[in-house]
């Protein structure tokens, strides 16, 4: 396949164009809105097309770990008057790219299929399309952040992508409560964006560019860890790692800017669906993963790994106590990207991003299901369902095969990816003790994931009905094809051999052999090799590709990390550790959860009652929200913005700039007396022959002729120039 | 030495023949008055688009072909000097273009339109005088005329507390002209009252690196000394901290085509002289003083963003916010390197048509409300629901607002990052600080609109009807400008990017 700006500009822009034209179709309501809507999916689908088209020819056709597309174009020039400065803009596609395009153009098609259903009743498709709108322009962001070449395009989608959240989220904008969710979530994720600028600009400053393999390679020639290249003491590697990752913190809602997601829920479901939890918080990941390089030069893959495991165990105690429908699941998206955030610390590449894509779908799936549920029985309380399984069979299938999965039950996708997460964790702690503390919350946390995840679906879908009016008033599922293709089409991609197997012509699927040979995943998802980028060659934009000669395949997953025998030995042993671990961990959580809400031998009652502070606080999510709003922001923020407000217009603008008018009057006070006293009385008064004299200076100085003062004032201004 | 071309003349006096037309046309013929003064400035308009399109882009500095230079007052060598560059020349695009805009949005000012559209005409023909004159004095007239039309725009068609505020805009600004003059007369003499003591293009260059004045028995370097006049004179333009006070109550008391015009335009007037007059002619001082004005810039940036935050008066929020942004334009000024100056330049433009959006925005509320409390004094709601009440009017709004927060994808964006971009190699301490001002920014703007726009819609404002005709006309080509410049931003670089990189040629040889 030849790359050129038709094979890839449209999967970016036709999103973008139907945002364009929907902004103006959209609201004028009756078949317009219809048109609208129609064309926002049509354009959507139209670039999966295109994502397929390169996922197919990456997965398929050249099969090799370094196979890449690289093309750029110069956005402005800044060239002139003997100076020089170059912004270029790009694209840049390898394996990761291909995988997440296919994934956000699938997930995101899915979840606008879906839209059309779920959004159909509320005030015409999204109050006259409104929501399909945003999410045109949310899809064209994310999937340009995919394609960028460099931080500093990855970085303006990014925001976009935070702007269209915000829309989305006070999408119900007459309820008050938006307003105050939706400027939380862009508040939160604006204090790791304006590190991110900051990260950006000290790499820029310092290599010239901030495409990523500029960035490969001067790490490779040692520019971000040379000592003359120290910002504030630190080095450049760890300075705009940090800030950089602050980035991922915000936007994947890592502890400790974790607050913001659970109220982005306010927004309607199918855009927590796409935005909360399957593309736009897992673009945190993925920018931690471009720049793994950076972290791992700055070492900063613990620290990462740290903020990861209390993020994954955190959010997944706060998820055990809630009792929202959404609210699990939007705690549960924070623990997951937790896990996918310990897994780039503990420098588990491929399997962090396969946890990235796993999630996607079946959170994806999880939440329109749950929007689903929420649409039949028109509440969100868990206690006051019950049953549901009776009225919903088919929602409760697929919520079930994402729950399995994200459990880490065997042969489900969630597996797959998070049993390697954890599987090196434990690694890293064989050979250092300190990576005990992030293993322990990982595996902590999927225990706890599992009894949730379980708790929600027995509240929810079995025993017998808890508000008996309610499930009277729920409707009995119909099957429609713009509800249900969403959600078997992704549920049937929460099973593990998708990923697990082998996807390279063998055989469409076929199972991984014992050590990963033919896994598909992990021979193209590799680490970067910052070596390899040092003599790259960029390709002008329009020019043929340059293609790389080996055909398939090229490369194979080094299944021994480039570890003597005896240490491979040694991983493959703790992996299947790992393994047998999580496996006994997710059972064992989901059989507590069966004791508790099925059986019922242990009494989650007696739990809340007995331990009923603790409750509380893991309820109120560790009084974080307290914190911040009330602590922070109110009581400091605030009263230190007013006394700054008051200084300088009641202090300083009152007596330091209007006193002056103050000053001024007391010596033209002074002046008058002295005139008075010495010129009037004793001077003219005094020799009445000089009264006539000085009545002709007067009035001929005081002659009222504007022009004559300002002449007089020149002068004076001039002779005390000239007497300098 | 003067061109063939006299556009620049045409441009500059063409308001002055609008104003001549306004003063014939019978007091009570309102509606001929305002659609003279509108065909005026579309005439202006035009005008500016040829001086747009006959512009060469690759000359660095000024342009000979559309030069004019003759002798006015030949005894002191004072010339009627215009030229144009690619600094001054998108500072006049924007003048004739938010002029045109304020004439539409001034339609419904009732009170004595006469005197008015004469004395907001006179205005813009003042403003051209500025960013053309070419001759030192020629810019001091234009610099201190300004002031008139100014003051009498404030203090007659302004707010209740209009007087207070319109002499407190004349006698702040008439003090800092007053060491302005200073630093003129003191080049005239040191440059020997020759024929080129004016011409500030003669003058460029560091020629007065190595001289000293003597100023109360000590013998001071003449370029620091009075680089430091014109910078206070030039602040109080801007404004920089500490002399920004007259900022807040001047936006608050102007109408709403004046406060347009004052942050679109008049606060660009004192960075364009730092461009213009201060550093060509003081490259060595200003390159000393550059951490100064950095640390300054930096102060107007947080400290206009906190202030910003405490408002309850929407108008005086914005004020404040243009105090931050302003901040911005110094520290790419202080920073010194292409990306920086660019930058700042880039952001006078972009400041000028997001803050312009804001401040129109707000009087089309205001003519709705007649108030413009976020939180009466009482503590009640002045807005609620707006976003219910008015669709359209909250689209641009948000446009606006996310203009001026530097959304990426609109044009403040860029004009910030590359600020950043420039000041971070000299001041990476003052870069971390003011990175802030970024997320503060979007603070309070984004505060300001939750508290507003959100919500059930109050009482009140039931009542208030959404933007008319006219106001979405003369809101559309601001929003095509915020969205165009935010995703290509080459027309406009490419106009500045010799002339200033010229300038940070000269700067980087000291």
């Amino acid at each position: 396949m030849n790359y050129t700006v038709s094979s890839i500009a449209p999967i970016v822009l036709l999103p973008f164009f139907a945002f364009v034209i929907n902004a103006f179709l959209a609201r004028k309501g009756g078949k317009a809105t219809v048109a609208a809507v129609f064309l926002a999916c049509a354009a959507i689908a139209g670039s999966s097309i295109y994502a397929i088209r390169i996922f197919n020819d990456f997965v398929f056709g050249n099969y090799s770990a370094d196979y890449n597309i690289h093309k750029i174009f110069t956005w402005f020039d800044l060239n002139g008057g003997g100076q020089t400065f170059t912004v270029n803009m790009g694209v840049y596609i390898d394996n990761m790219t291909a995988v997440m395009l296919l994934m956000v153009t699938v997930v995101a098609t899915m979840i606008h299929i879906f839209s059309t259903w779920y959004m159909h009743h509320d005030m015409n498709y999204g109050r006259n399309g409104r929501f399909f709108v945003y999410m045109s322009l949310f899809t064209s962001a994310m999937l340009g952040l995919v394609l960028s070449d460099n931080l500093f395009s990855l970085f303006i989608f990014w925001e976009l992508m935070g702007f269209c959240s915000y829309s989305l989220i006070g999408h119900y904008y007459e309820k008050e409560k938006t307003g105050d969710a939706n400027v939380k979530a862009f508040m939160t994720t604006r204090i790791g964006d304006v590190f991110f600028l900051l990260g950006i600009v000290a790499i820029w400053n310092q290599i010239g560019s901030v495409a990523y393999v500029d960035i490969y390679r001067a790490i490779a020639e040692g520019i971000f860890t040379n000592v003359d290249n120290n910002v504030m003491g630190v080095s450049l590697a760890a300075f705009s790692g940090v800030c950089i990752f602050l980035g991922t913190i915000g936007k994947s809602a890592q502890f400790p800017l974790n607050v913001w997601l659970p109220d982005a829920m306010n927004g309607p479901t199918p855009c927590s669906a796409l935005i909360h939890a399957a593309t736009m918080v897992a673009a945190g990941v993925y920018l931690s993963l471009r720049i793994y390089p950076i972290l791992e030069a700055g070492h900063l893959t613990y620290f990462v790994a740290v903020i990861g495991g209390i993020t994954a165990l955190g959010a997944a105690t706060i998820a055990l106590v809630q009792t929202d429908f959404k609210a699990v699941l939007a705690f549960s998206t924070i623990s997951q990207l937790g896990y996918m955030v310990l897994g780039v610390g503990v420098g588990s590449y491929n399997a962090a991003f396969m946890h990235l894509i796993t999630h996607a779908i079946f959170k994806a799936c999880l939440f329109l299901a749950a929007g689903s549920v929420i649409h039949g029985i028109h509440l969100q309380e868990m206690p006051r369902m019950g049953g549901l399984k009776n009225k919903m069979k088919f929602t409760w299938i697929a919520m079930w095969c994402c729950t399995l999965a994200i459990a880490g039950v065997p042969f489900f996708s969630g597996f797959v990816s998070k049993d390697r997460i954890l599987g090196d964790a434990l690694v890293m702690a064989t050979y250092n003790a300190k990576w005990w503390i992030p293993t322990i919350l990982g595996f902590a946390g999927a225990f706890l994931t599992a009894f949730y995840m379980c708790r929600m679906m027995f509240l929810a879908f079995h025993g017998t009905p808890r508000d008996q009016e309610a499930y009277d008033h729920c409707h009995e599922e119909k099957l429609s094809w713009n509800r249900n293709i969403p959600l078997l089409f992704l549920s049937v991609f929460t099973l593990g051999v998708w990923f697990a197997g082998s996807l390279t012509g063998q055989g469409f699927v076929k199972l991984g052999s014992k050590d990963g040979k033919y896994e598909w995943f992990k021979t193209l998802i590799q680490k970067p090799k910052v070596e390899k980028f040092v003599d790259y060659q960029r390709q002008p934009w329009g020019s043929t590709d340059i293609k790389s000669t080996q055909t398939f395949p090229t490369a194979k997953y080094d299944n021994t990390y480039g570890l003597s025998e005896e240490a491979a030995h040694h991983v493959h042993v703790v992996h299947y550790w790992g393994a047998g671990l999580s496996v006994i961990i997710a059972f064992s959580g989901i059989f507590l959860a069966f004791l508790m809400y099925i059986k019922g031998s242990v009494n989650p009652g007696w739990w809340v009652n007995s331990f009923n502070k603790y409750y509380r606080t893991l309820q109120n999510g560790y009084f974080m929200d307290h914190l911040y709003i009330k602590g922070f922001i109110q009581k400091g923020l605030l009263p230190f913005n007013n006394l700054l407000a008051r200084f300088d217009m009641g202090v300083y603008d009152r007596y330091g700039v209007d006193g002056w008018a103050g000053v001024t009057k007391y010596i033209m006070g002074v002046a008058k007396w002295f005139d008075n006293l010495f010129v009037d009385q004793i001077m003219v008064d005094g020799t009445g022959a000089s009264v006539k004299v000085f009545n002709v200076i007067l009035r001929t100085i005081q002659s009222g002729k504007i022009q004559f003062y300002i002449i007089i004032i020149v002068l004076v201004l001039l002779g005390y120039v000239l007497a300098l | 030495m003067s061109g063939s071309s006299s556009l620049l003349s045409w441009i500059l006096w063409m308001p002055m023949i609008g104003v001549l037309g306004v003063l014939l046309i019978p007091k009570a013929k309102e509606n001929a008055i305002r659609f003279w003064a509108l065909i005026n400035t579309a005439m202006t308009m035009i005008l500016s688009a040829v001086l747009y399109m006959k512009f060469d882009n690759t000359i660095p500095g000024m342009q000979s072909a559309l030069e004019i230079k003759k002798s006015w007052i030949s005894q002191f060598n004072i010339h009627y000097h215009l030229a144009v560059d690619g600094i001054s020349l998108p500072m006049i695009l924007l003048t004739s273009l938010l002029l045109f805009i304020c004439i539409l949005a001034s339609w419904t000012v009732k009170k004595q339109i006469k005197g008015y559209f004469a004395l907001l005409l006179f205005l813009q023909s003042t403003v051209y005088g500025v960013f053309m004159a070419m001759d030192f004095f020629l810019f001091y007239v234009y610099w201190e005329v300004m002031l008139i039309p100014m003051f009498f725009l404030i203090g007659i068609w302004g707010g209740e507390n209009r007087e207070y505020a319109a002499v407190k805009f004349f006698l702040y600004t008439f003090f800092g002209s007053i060491l302005m003059l200073v630093g003129m007369v003191a080049l005239y003499f040191v440059t020997g009252q020759g024929e080129d003591s004016f011409n500030i293009l003669a003058m460029s260059g560091g020629k007065f690196k190595d001289l000293t004045v003597d100023l109360f028995g000590y013998a001071l370097p003449f370029a620091k000394v009075f680089f430091i006049a014109l910078f206070i004179g030039f602040a109080i333009k801007v404004p920089v901290f500490p002399f920004h006070t007259w900022l807040p109550h001047a936006h608050v008391q102007a109408p709403t085509a004046i406060s347009v015009i004052l942050a679109g335009v008049l606060l660009k007037m004192g960075t364009y002289g730092f461009l213009r007059i201060a550093y060509p002619i003081f490259p060595s001082a200003s390159v000393y003083f550059s951490d100064a004005i950095a640390w300054l810039g930096l102060i107007n940036v947080i400290y206009g963003a906190f202030c910003a935050m405490a408002q309850t008066d929407v108008k005086k929020l914005v004020a404040y916010s243009s105090v931050s942004h302003m901040g911005f334009v110094m520290l790419g000024l202080a920073a010194m390197t292409v990306q920086g100056m660019n930058g700042a330049v880039l952001q006078m433009f972009n400041h000028g048509t997001s803050t312009a959006m804001m401040f129109l925005l707000i009087g089309i509320l205001y003519e709705r409300s007649h108030h413009r409390w976020i939180v009466r004094p009482d503590g009640t709601k002045g807005f609620g629901g707006l976003y219910t009440q008015l669709p359209v009017f909250s689209i641009v709004f948000i446009i606006a607002m996310f203009a001026s927060m530097g959304l990426p994808g609109l044009s403040g964006f860029i004009s910030e990052a590359l600020i950043f971009l420039g000041i971070y190699e000299r001041f990476t301490t003052i870069t971390v600080i003011a990175v802030l001002g970024l997320l503060l920014g979007a603070a309070y703007l984004l505060w300001m609109f939750k508290r507003m726009f959100f919500g059930e819609v109050i009482e009140e404002n039931k009542s208030y009807t959404d933007m008319n005709a006219r106001e979405v006309f003369y809101m559309v080509p601001l929003c095509v400008a915020v969205i165009l410049f935010g995703i290509w931003p080459s027309p406009l670089l490419d106009m500045m990017k010799a002339s200033v990189g010229k300038l940070v040629s000269l700067l980087a040889m000291y």
